[in-house]
C-alpha cells in the first residue's frame, strides 16, 4: 500500500535531507528532488480528479487519535498549482544561482548551497499544509513554512533583505501563535483536533467566535491582508527572484487557502454575515491601496509585491459574496471563481517575478524608469511580464477574467454594487501599473534578434505566464470538475 | 495624544482582550464536551510500545507532527548557517572552569543517554536528551572551544539530519511493507521508537549546540575538538 499523500510530503523532505548531506551537488540533487516531488503531488491531483477525495489516517490509530491527511478538490487544485510553480522555480533556480554575475561566482555558489535545502523544506511544508486535516498539524506546517520562507528571503544577504525578513519572521511567528491560541481554545472546548470531527460538533457561541477571531487574525497576518500587509513588500521585493516568486505565488496563498478551508469546513455555517463583510472590507481596502502603491512603485519587484497585496484583496472580497449567497450552483460558482483567481495569480505572479529577476540580473538593477534597453533585450522576459500582466488585469482569456466576471455578476445579482465598484477601480489601476512596465519595453532601442536569451531562466517563466493568461481561462471547466470532489456541487 | 494611546488606550484594549480570552477559556473548559482525545489516548497507551504517555503521543499517535518539528529544527539551523560564518568564540577558560567542564561534559552526555532510555516509561525522551547534549556543547563553547565539541562539517551535517532520516526511512519501509506510513507493528513499536529517538537526540543535540555558535561551520577550525 503506497500512501500517496504521505509520499508527497516525504519526497521534498527527503530531498532536503539529501541536499543537506551533499552540499557540493546541491543543484543536481535539488532539481532531481524537485522532479520527484512535483510528480508525487501531481499524481494526487490526478487521482482526486478521477477517483474522488483521498484520505489517510497516519499511524493506524483511526480518528480522532491519528493525524489525518486529506486531499479533496480544493487541496488538489492548490497542490497542482503549487507543484507546477515549484517545479518551474526549481528549474529557474538551477540557472539563476549558477550563472556567473560580475565575477560573483563564489558568493552565488554558496547561496545555491543554502537555497536548495531550505527551499525543499518549504515545499514539504506547503504540501503538508495543503493536505493536513488536523488543526494542530496545520500549526506545525505553518511554523515550518514561515521559518524556511524567512530564511530564504534573507538569502541575498543585503541589509534590507535581512531586516525585512527578520520582520517577516517575527510577524509570521506572531501569526502562528495567534493561530495556536485559537486551536488551544477549540481543543479545550471540544477535545478533538480533526477538522472533519470538529465540523460535526462545533456550535455558535463565544468560544467558537473567539477561536475563529484568533485563528483568522493569525492567518490574515500571514496572508498579508490590508492593513497587515506592511511586512510583505520589503520582504518579497528584496529576496532573490526565485524566492520572491515562491513567497508571492505560494506562501501567502497557503495562508489564504487555510482561511478558505476553515471557513468552508468549520466556521462559515456558524458565523454571522458581519464577519464575512469585514473580510470583504479589508479585501477591498487591500485592492485599492495595493494597486495604488503598485502604480507608484519605482522598482519592478516592489511593484510586483504591492500587486500581490492587491490581488490577495480580491480573494477576500469573495467571502461576503459567498456568505450572502444561498447554497446552490451560484455559491459553488463563487467558490470555484475565487479558487480560480488564486490559481491564476499563483502562476502569473511567479512568472512575473521570475521574469523580473531575469531583467534585474541583466540590467543590474530593477528601476522601472531606466529599464528600456534591458527589457527590450530580453523579449521572452518582457513577453512573460506581458502575459502575467494580462492575468493580473483580468483581460480575456485569462483565468482572472472568468473569475472576476463571476464575482461581478453575483455582486450585481445580490445588489451589492460597492464590491463591483472596488473591483472596477482595482482593475483600472492594474491596467495602469502593468502598462507602465510594458511601455518601457517598447521604446526606440534597436530591435533584438533573439527571442530567448537564457532558456533555462526564461522558459519556465514564460510557461507560467502562458498558463495564467491563456490556459486557465480557456480551460477553466476542469477546475469545476476537480472541485466537485468534495468541495462544491 | 500618543501618550494617551500608549498609557490608557493600549493597556485597556489589551486588558479587554485578556478578559475575553479568560472568559472564553473558562466557558470552554467548563462546557459540555463529548469523548475527549486525552482519555482515549491514555486508554490505549499500552498498545503504543512505550508506557510513558507523553512519548506515546510524540512518537506514536502524533509521530508525524514530531517529524515536521524536527524539520523545523533543521530549517532553523540551515537558516542560521545561511546568514554567514559564526562570530569568533570566547577565549579559553581558566583552569577551574576547564576542570569543571572536563567533568561536566561527560556527565551531561551520560545523562543524555539515560534520558533517552528512560523516556519509554518515565518523563524523558529525545527532546530532553537532545537538550542535555546541546547544553554540553554550549558549555564547551563558553569554555573557549571554538567548535563547541562539534565534529567536522561533513559529520555535523549527517548528525543534524539523522532524526528526519530515521523517521522517514522507518515510515517509508513500513509503508512499503503494507502497514501504512509510520504505522508501527505493536511488537516492534518499542524498538522503532528507540531507533527514531536515538537519531532525533543526536540531531537535536548538535542542532542546539550549532545554533548557539550562531553561524556556518568554519572549515579552518576543525582541529580543536576535545
Amino acid at each position: 500500500m503506497i500512501d500517496s499523500l504521505a509520499l508527497a510530503i516525504v519526497a521534498p523532505l527527503l530531498g532536503a535531507v539529501v541536499v543537506t548531506l551533499f552540499p557540493r551537488h546541491a543543484q543536481r540533487l535539488g532539481v532531481a528532488a524537485a522532479v520527484v516531488s512535483a510528480a508525487a503531488a501531481l499524481a494526487i491531483t490526478a487521482v482526486v480528479w478521477t477517483d474522488g477525495v483521498l484520505r489517510s489516517e497516519l499511524g493506524g490509530w483511526g480518528v480522532p487519535l491519528a493525524i489525518t491527511l486529506q486531499a479533496d478538490g480544493l487541496s488538489a487544485a492548490l497542490l497542482g498549482m503549487a507543484s507546477l510553480v515549484a517545479l518551474s522555480v526549481s528549474v529557474y533556480a538551477g540557472g539563476y544561482f549558477s550563472s556567473p554575475q560580475d565575477g560573483e561566482r563564489l558568493a552565488d555558489d554558496s547561496r545555491s548551497r543554502h537555497f536548495w535545502p531550505l527551499w525543499l523544506l518549504l515545499w514539504s511544508a506547503l504540501n503538508g499544509l495543503f493536505l493536513a486535516g488536523d488543526l494542530f498539524n496545520l500549526y506545525v506546517t505553518l511554523e515550518l513554512l514561515g521559518l524556511s520562507a524567512a530564511a530564504l528571503g534573507a538569502l541575498t544577504g543585503s541589509r534590507e533583505a535581512v531586516e525585512a525578513n527578520l520582520r517577516y519572521l517575527l510577524v509570521g511567528l506572531l501569526g502562528s501563535l495567534f493561530y495556536l491560541l485559537g486551536v488551544a481554545l477549540i481543543y479545550t472546548a471540544y477535545g478533538v483536533l480533526d477538522i472533519g470531527l470538529l465540523a460535526e460538533v462545533i456550535a455558535p457561541g463565544p468560544v467558537a467566535a473567539t477561536a475563529m477571531a484568533l485563528m483568522f487574525g493569525g492567518l490574515l497576518l500571514k496572508a498579508a491582508l490590508f492593513p497587515m500587509h506592511f511586512w510583505l513588500p520589503p520582504a518579497h521585493a528584496n529576496a532573490p527572484a526565485p524566492v520572491s516568486a515562491v513567497l508571492s505565488a505560494l506562501v501567502v496563498k497557503a495562508a489564504f487557502y487555510l482561511v478558505l478551508r476553515l471557513w468552508l469546513d468549520l466556521y462559515g455555517p456558524i458565523t454571522p454575515l458581519g464577519a464575512a463583510n469585514l473580510l470583504g472590507l479589508l479585501g477591498a481596502a487591500a485592492v485599492l491601496w495595493g494597486s495604488w502603491r503598485a502604480l507608484r512603485a519605482e522598482r519592478l519587484k516592489l511593484l510586483a509585491a504591492y500587486s500581490t497585496v492587491a490581488q490577495m484583496g480580491y480573494l477576500f472580497i469573495g467571502f461576503p459574496l459567498i456568505a450572502a449567497t444561498a447554497a446552490g450552483p451560484a455559491r459553488d460558482n463563487l467558490i470555484a471563481a475565487i479558487v480560480l483567481l488564486a490559481l491564476t495569480h499563483g502562476f502569473a505572479k511567479a512568472g512575473f517575478f521570475l521574469a523580473a529577476g531575469m531583467v534585474q540580473k541583466t540590467a543590474g538593477h530593477d528601476r522601472i524608469d531606466n529599464l528600456g534597453g534591458a527589457a527590450q533585450g530580453l523579449p521572452a522576459a518582457a513577453f512573460t511580464i506581458g502575459l502575467a500582466g494580462v492575468a493580473l488585469i483580468g483581460l480575456p482569456p485569462s483565468g482572472t477574467f472568468i473569475a472576476k466576471w463571476i464575482l461581478l455578476e453575483q455582486s450585481l445579482i445580490l445588489g451589492l454594487w460597492w464590491w463591483v465598484l472596488v473591483m472596477m477601480i482595482g482593475t483600472l489601476l492594474a491596467v495602469g501599473y502593468v502598462f507602465r512596465v510594458l511601455s518601457r519595453a517598447f521604446n526606440r532601442e534597436p530591435t533584438p534578434y533573439r527571442f530567448v536569451n537564457d532558456a533555462r531562466a526564461e522558459i519556465p517563466a514564460l510557461l507560467l505566464g502562458a498558463l495564467s493568461a491563456l490556459v486557465l481561462g480557456l480551460a477553466a471547466q476542469p477546475l469545476w470538475t476537480l472541485l466537485g470532489q468534495g468541495v462544491i456541487g | 495624544m500618543t501618550r494617551f494611546v500608549s498609557l490608557v488606550l493600549l493597556p485597556l484594549g489589551l486588558a479587554a482582550i485578556g478578559v475575553v480570552l479568560i472568559w472564553t477559556f473558562y466557558l470552554a473548559a467548563t462546557g459540555e464536551a463529548g469523548a475527549r482525545l486525552a482519555d482515549l489516548a491514555l486508554a490505549r497507551v499500552p498498545e503504543t510500545g512505550v508506557s510513558n504517555p507523553v512519548t506515546s503521543v510524540l512518537l506514536n499517535y502524533r509521530a508525524y507532527d514530531t517529524l515536521l518539528e524536527l524539520a523545523v529544527l533543521l530549517a532553523a539551523l540551515l537558516g542560521i548557517w545561511s546568514l554567514g560564518p559564526a562570530a569568533p568564540g570566547f577565549q579559553r577558560g581558566g583552569e577551574i572552569l576547564q576542570g569543571m567542564v572536563d567533568w561536566f561534559v561527560p556527565l551531561l552526555i551520560l545523562a543524555a543517554g539515560y534520558m533517552l532510555w528512560v523516556g519509554a516509561y518515565a518523563p524523558g525522551g529525545a527532546f530532553q536528551a537532545g537538550a542535555l547534549l546541546g547544553s554540553a556543547g554550549v558549555m564547551l563553547a563558553l569554555a573557549g572551544y571554538p567548535s563547541a565539541g562539534l565534529p567536522s562539517e561533513r559529520l555535523l551535517r549527517l548528525l543534524s539530519i539523522l532524526g528526519i532520516l530515521a523517521f522517514c526511512l522507518v515510515g517509508l519501509v513500513l509503508m512499503v511493507l503494507g502497514l501504512g506510513f509510520l504505522t508501527y507493528p505493536p511488537e516492534l513499536a518499542k524498538w522503532l521508537i528507540l531507533l527514531i529517538e536515538t537519531g532525533a537526540t543526536l540531531a537535536i543535540g548538535v542542532t542546539l549546540a550549532a545554533a548557539y555558535l550562531g553561524g556556518r561551520p568554519d572549515h579552518t577550525s576543525e582541529v580543536d575538538a576535545p
